[in-house]
Parts: C-alpha cells; structure tokens; sequence
C-alpha cells in the first residue's frame, strides 16, 4: 500500500506539514519515496519561460534553473533527507495537477501525499469552468489514493487511531471502504463508518417528513450493515453512524467528536458543479476545514493489487 | 564570413544543436553572436529575385504613403499613433529598403528588420483590410521574415522553435510515444466516468482525423481528454495519427519555409495514410493558417487545397449542434455576459465569423461583441510568435492594450478564445493589466453544459 510514495510538494512552507507526514511513512513502511516538485507554469505560449510556482518570477526554464531548484528543494528538505535518504528529488514544468498525475501514472506510485495547495492558480491560468485546485484534480483522477494534509497533525507518526470513513454508497466509496478498512485493520485503529443523508438538496424545495427521513436513515443503516460490516469478518474494532445534514458539516462534526485522526473518503468525478466550482467539492471542504489529514480514493487499484500478492 | 557557433544562417536540424541553443540562457550569447553575424547581400538579392512574388513588388511600388492603413494597426494605436508604427512605414523601411537596395544591407539593418518584423507586426492582416489597394502588410511581413531567417535573424525562440519542428515534427519535444502514450492516458483516466471512451489511434477510413496544438499533450492533456469525450457524446467516428498529429507551425512564425514544409508534409502523409472523410483540427488559430491556408503551397500542392477538407474546431462544433449530435441543455447556458475573441487566423484568413455567432447563440444568453469585431476584430496583441519570444515583452505588453480596452468596453468577465495563442495573450493581458476576466477554450464550457445521452453514463 506503501511501496513507493510520491510526495507532491510546492517547495513552499504550506507543504511543510505534508513533508513531515510523507517521510514519516516512507519511514515507517521503508517505502520508495518520490519528492516531486512542478516548477511552475509554462506561462509564456510555447516559450521556454516558466513563472515560478514559489516566488511568482519568470524564469527561463534551463538546466541552470532546474539545478537550483532541486538544490534548494534539497535544503529544504535537509532534516528528514539526512534521516530518510532513500528518496528521489524530481522536478517538471508544467500544470501541477497534470504533472503529478503523470508522474503518479509513469512511476506506479502506491500513494500520494500532498499539501491542499494555494487556491490562486484557480483564478489564474485554468480559467473558466475549469473547476477546481491542483489538490482537487489530483484527488480526482488519480488512481492510487491521496493523502491531503493541511493542518500539522498532532497524533502523526502514522499511528492513526481513530480512521473515518464516511461513505455516500458510490461505486467510489467502496474502494475508500478498502483502504480505510485494510488502513485500520493494520495499524489497529478504530474504524468509524459514517454517512450523512443529504440534506442540503432539499433546498430545491422538497421537504421530507421525519418519517420519511427515519425511513431513509434506516435504509442507509442497512446498507452499511450489507456493504461494509460484512466484510469486516473478524474486526470488530468498528462504529457506525448516520447523521443528516449537509454532508461536508456532518463529516466535520463526527470527526470533531470521535476524535478522528483521518478522514477516509471519495472524491467523485462528476460531483463538481461548474456552476458551483468556487465552492468546490465535498472533499475539498472537508480537506480545507478538517484538522486532521484527509485521504481521498477513487479506484481499487492500488489496494486490491496488495491484496492479491498478500 | 562570420556566423556564430549559435546564431548562423544554418537551420537547427539535430537534438545537439537544439539543446546548446536552449542551454543559452535568454539568447545571451545568440543576440550577441547577432551582432557581428554576416549580411550576404547577392544571396538575399537572389532570393528576391526568385521569390519576392509581383503582386508584392506591385505593392511596394505603388503604396501612396496615404496612411489609411495606419488606425488599422493595433500596435499604432497602442503606442500613442507613433508614426513609425504606421504599416506602410514600417514595411518600406524594411522589405521595401531591402528591396530598393537589392539586398544590399548591413547587420544593423538586418537586426532593426528583425525587431520590425517580429515585434511591430504579427502578421494579423488587418491593415490588408483598410487599404484602398488591398495592400497586406502582414502577407509582406511573413515574408520579410524569411528573408531574415535565410541569414540568421530570427530571435531565438523562435529559431528553437523551427528547430523542434525539424526534429520532432512538432513544436515541442513530443515524440511519437510521448504522444501515443498520453491518448492511453487519458482514456485511462476518464474511460471510468465514460465507459466505452477511446482515443483511437492510426484507424483507416474513418470520419475524422483529429489534429492537435502540441501544448496540449505537453500542458494541456485534458484538452484532448475533452475532444475524445465531445466526440464521444456526438457519436464520431474518429481517429489521431501517431505520425502527423500536430498542426502548429512555429516554423511558419520564423521564417523557416523549409521546416514549414517539412511540418505540414507529415501532417498530410497522414491524411493520405487514414483516409479519412476530413480533418478537424483543435482550438488554434495559426494552425489552420499554416496546415489549411498556406500549408497547400509550401507543399506544392496544385489543388491549393490540403489532401482532405479540413476543418477548423469551431466548424465541427457548429455542424455538431445544427444537426443535433451535440444538445445543449438551456439551462445551463452560459448566463453571464460573455465576448468572444475571433482569431485572425481564421476570421479574416478563413471567413469564420459568423460560425462564432452561431455558437454563442447555442451557448451563451448574454452574447457582447467587440466593438470592432469579426473580419475586423483586433489580433489579440501576441500572435504571429511575439506571445513567446522575451526579447519582444515590453513591445507585445504594450500592444495588449489594444484588446484591453476592446474587452473592457464589453462589459462581459469571460472572454472565449478559440485559439492557443489569443487564450495566452488574454492571460497574460489579465497578469499584466488585471481587468478581473476569465477566458475559455469552447470545450470545457461545451462539457459543462451538453445533454449527456443517457446509454453513455457510467452505470452504478
Ligand atoms: S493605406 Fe495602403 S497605400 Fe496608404 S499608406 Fe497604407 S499601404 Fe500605403
Ligand atoms: S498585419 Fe497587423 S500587425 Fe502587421 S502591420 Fe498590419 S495591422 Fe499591424
Ligand atoms: S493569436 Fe489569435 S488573434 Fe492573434 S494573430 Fe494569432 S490567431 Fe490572430
């Protein structure tokens, strides 16, 4: 699951907290950890100009330029480097979120790590209806899953003891199911399964009886018991819970009271409304609120293929 | 006869070459080497002599020096009517001294040239418009620039630029796998929410052959990402070639006839190879021009026309909606006010204008026009090359202003751009100037806004 992690990193102290997370798991697991830094845009048509991701200047993309980049990237990083050597230093120009996608997809990473990353380039560069920040198209598309930490997180030596996964019963959601469960299984955590019926689409004008919302919750209850705890076998170091609400709150406040060190959950794809993109998605609100680490997964691939060779 | 070890008359043709040129930091040593580069006045005297075509000499013989063409130069009314920003002065100053003197110049003329020729025209063709006798600076000024080229003037972007194109087959170092393997990408990364998309490479006889700007699987991948799903949802029967795929030409922009050449030939080897029924060639202006419009000729076509019909992105867009194979939700019309940027390229080269309108109709509800617009709309302030090359920043930021104002005056915040090279003059512009716009390929706010078939959603 750990096997080689690719830590995506703005090079800036808003990723400090992530570097500190990413080695601590490399450490742990002896994983291959890949240090990754997008250079910043290539902002000037086909030239070879690239605006610095970090201070903002233009700068011509040279061997010169890249040099110093990956010196600095090397002092930044100097502490845990000395401690954690076995790590590669890479950089690239280009789109963040398309780099480190390309990157993730070149190298097979196992798992990413990154920092929610500045807002800014939303406004800037990807323009209209382009929804979303670099953390959100990563936590998107990417097919192993994603770690975003954005607060520096107290219980962090990767010894998580209270994992929420909170679900909406998506195909995505089961493969967030695999990790938190085979997450919690592993390290001995506590596993927290929630749901929060939504009720933020009944501002459209729909309003639901409490009988109808009991029903509901009953409905959702059973599916848990059906999806999920069926499949815990032997673990029974679990909870669940149903809350109503709008679903980003819900998760935040659970987590909030059980003392949740990560949130486990899905990031879909089509969840975005472009109308609505400012706002951003689920994830995204979880991610820039939550005090703990957030770790989104989409797809079962780099969870499942573990298992087999277990 | 001096030439530099990297400023020469010598085209770029191998990766060593290329990589000593990028390695000059900025064109430091290239622009210095500029300075002492050799003039040879028979070899430019002959070359006029075979190329420079009669309707140009025409032209620069009986321009009246009215100065009608000057208000239809953007880069005059934006550096305070200077007189030497007037078109016709800056073209007989130059090609038209040239000319007189039958190549008879010095390294001082042929780098003023150079500075004229790149960063005080971009070969917009808007002038070619306002004079009484149709005379097109524009159509001279890419000319001018291959002269320039033939001696080594050419700023150094640029000459990176024809190089790519000579060894890639592209603007930039994509090779055919880089290429290959981002199509696979992006199905990958999207075959989940669409089930059943691809990206079918080198398959014969289809409808389609798709072309593309190679910024977009450089920077850009999702832009192709989108074009397979748009294709997708119309039901298209389509393919990309692995050989021939990139329809830019910074050749073209150089100077570099040959390396032009050479570029659109793959492209058209590839359209011979598939058969396919026609073209169609992604959002970007200069690509048309040189595959659609010049690219006949460099290749010596006698048809004047590329091996099969061609069409520009916003062509297939348009035919999309009209027959139904794209549905537009209404409610999901773009309600802001919004402009839209027609392309030189293919508004006053290709006669696009009222295809755009057509559009905006599908897709937007509160449609400003520039004022002036259509065959008549300003070139955004970075085409012909100036986007990309440093030396020319401060001229082609000054130029931007143009458009500024033109957006300003809309009203509108989102600006569409149809094309690669005025949808980085619109971001640069908002760097530069921050008027609080935004701006768009058509694409993304297609996707946002198309009725998606219901056979095609992902089944939970
Ligand atoms: S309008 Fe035509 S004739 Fe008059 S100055 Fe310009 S190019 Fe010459
Ligand atoms: S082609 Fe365009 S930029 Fe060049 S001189 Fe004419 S109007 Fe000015
Ligand atoms: S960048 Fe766009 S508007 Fe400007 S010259 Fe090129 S095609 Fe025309």
């Amino acid at each position: 699951m750990f096997g080689k992690v690719l830590f995506a990193t703005t090079a800036t102290p808003a990723c400090d907290n992530a570097a500190h997370v990413a080695f601590n798991i490399a450490e742990k697991y002896h994983s291959e950890l890949l240090i990754f830094h997008v250079l910043g845009l290539p902002s000037r048509g086909f030239s070879p100009f690239v605006r610095d991701a970090r201070t903002g200047e233009e700068e011509y993309y040279d061997q010169d330029y890249i040099q110093w980049v990956e010196e600095e990237l090397k002092n930044t990083y100097a502490e845990q480097l000395a401690r954690y050597p076995n790590a590669r230093i890479m950089t690239m120009a280009g789109t963040p979120h398309t780099e480190i996608l390309r990157l993730a997809r070149k190298e097979d990473v196992d798992f990413i790590v990154m920092g929610a990353h500045s807002r800014q380039e939303r406004t800037g560069a990807l323009g209209y209806r382009q929804a979303g920040s670099n953390m959100q198209r990563v936590a998107r598309s990417a097919r192993c899953p994603v770690l975003i930490v954005n607060r520096p997180c107290t219980t962090c030596l990767w010894y998580f003891s209270n994992i929420i996964f909170g679900t909406d019963f998506s195909r995505a959601s089961y493969s967030a199911f695999l990790f938190a469960s085979k997450l919690a299984r592993e390290i001995g955590s506590r596993l927290y399964i929630f749901h929060a019926l939504d009720l933020s689409a009944m501002h459209a004008g729909k309003i639901f009886s409490q009988e109808e919302i009991e029903d509901q919750i009953k409905a959702a209850k059973e599916k848990i018991h059906r999806i999920y705890l069926s499949q815990m076998q032997d673990y029974d170091n679990v909870e669940m819970e149903i809350w109503e609400g709008v679903p980003y709150m819900e998760i935040l406040k659970y987590c909030r009271e059980k003392n949740g060190d990560l949130i486990v959950m899905a990031h879909h794809t089509r969840e975005i409304d472009p109308e609505e993109a400012l706002l951003g998605s689920t994830v995204e609100q979880v991610v820039l609120r939550a005090s703990c680490p957030v770790a989104s997964v989409n797809r079962p691939d780099k969870i499942q293929e573990q298992r087999k060779t277990r | 006869m001096t030439q530099g070890k990297l400023c020469n008359k010598r085209p770029v043709n191998t990766e060593e070459e290329l990589h000593s040129l990028l390695a000059d930091k900025g064109g430091k040593s290239y622009y210095e080497e500029m300075q002492d580069l050799d003039v040879d006045a028979s070899e430019i005297a002959s070359i006029l002599e075979k190329t420079l075509k009669s309707r140009m000499r025409t032209w620069l013989e009986i321009c009246t020096h009215c100065g009608l063409c000057a208000d239809s130069c953007f880069f005059f009314l934006a550096n305070n009517r200077d007189p030497e920003q007037v078109p016709s002065f800056k073209i007989q100053s130059t090609l038209g001294k040239l000319y007189r003197r039958k190549g008879g110049v010095d390294n001082e003329f042929m780098r003023m040239a150079m500075d004229t020729a790149w960063s005080k025209c971009t070969c917009c063709n808007r002038c070619g418009l306002y004079c009484p006798f149709g005379i097109d600076m524009g159509v001279m000024f890419s000319y001018l620039r291959g002269i320039c080229f033939s001696q080594g003037f050419v700023p150094w972007e640029l000459k990176i630029g024809s190089g790519m194109h000579r060894i890639y087959r592209a603007q930039m170092d994509i090779t055919t796998e880089d290429w290959v393997d981002t199509c696979r990408w992006m199905v990958e990364e999207h075959e989940d929410e669409w089930p059943g998309l691809t990206i079918p490479i080198d398959k014969p006889d289809v409808d389609i052959m798709y072309t593309v700007n190679a910024r977009e699987p450089k920077h850009y991948p999702e832009d192709l990402a989108e074009a397979a799903i748009l294709f997708h949802i119309a039901g298209e029967n389509w393919t990309v070639p692995s050989i021939g795929w990139e329809e830019t030409s910074l050749a073209m922009f150089a100077g570099d006839w040959e390396g032009a050449r050479l570029q659109v030939e793959s492209v058209y080897e590839a359209m011979r190879r598939l058969n396919p029924g026609r073209m169609v060639v992604t959002e970007c202006g200069h690509a048309y021009r040189a595959t659609v419009i010049e690219g006949p000729y460099w290749a010596g076509l006698a048809s004047g026309k590329t091996p099969v019909e061609t069409f520009h992105y916003v062509e297939w867009v348009v035919e999309a909606l009209r027959n139904g194979k794209l549905k537009i939700d209404p409610s999901r019309k773009i309600k802001e006010p919004v402009t839209y940027q027609d392309s030189c390229n293919y508004v006053r080269n290709g006669g696009l204008g009222d295809i755009a309108r057509e559009i905006m109709g599908y897709i937007a509800e509160d449609f400003r026009e520039m004022s002036p617009c259509r065959e008549h709309n300003f070139c955004c302030g970075g085409g012909g090359g100036l986007n990309g090359i440093g030396r020319y920043r401060r001229e082609r930021n000054i130029g931007l202003k143009v458009k500024r104002d033109q957006i300003l005056a809309t009203g509108a915040k989102l600006v569409i751009t149809p094309c690669h090279n005025c949808w980085d003059a619109v971001r640069d512009l908002e760097e530069v100037y921050r008027i609080g716009i935004r701006w768009s390929f058509l694409k993304p706010i297609l996707l946002s806004m198309v009725e998606i078939p219901h056979h095609l959603l992902p089944k939970e």
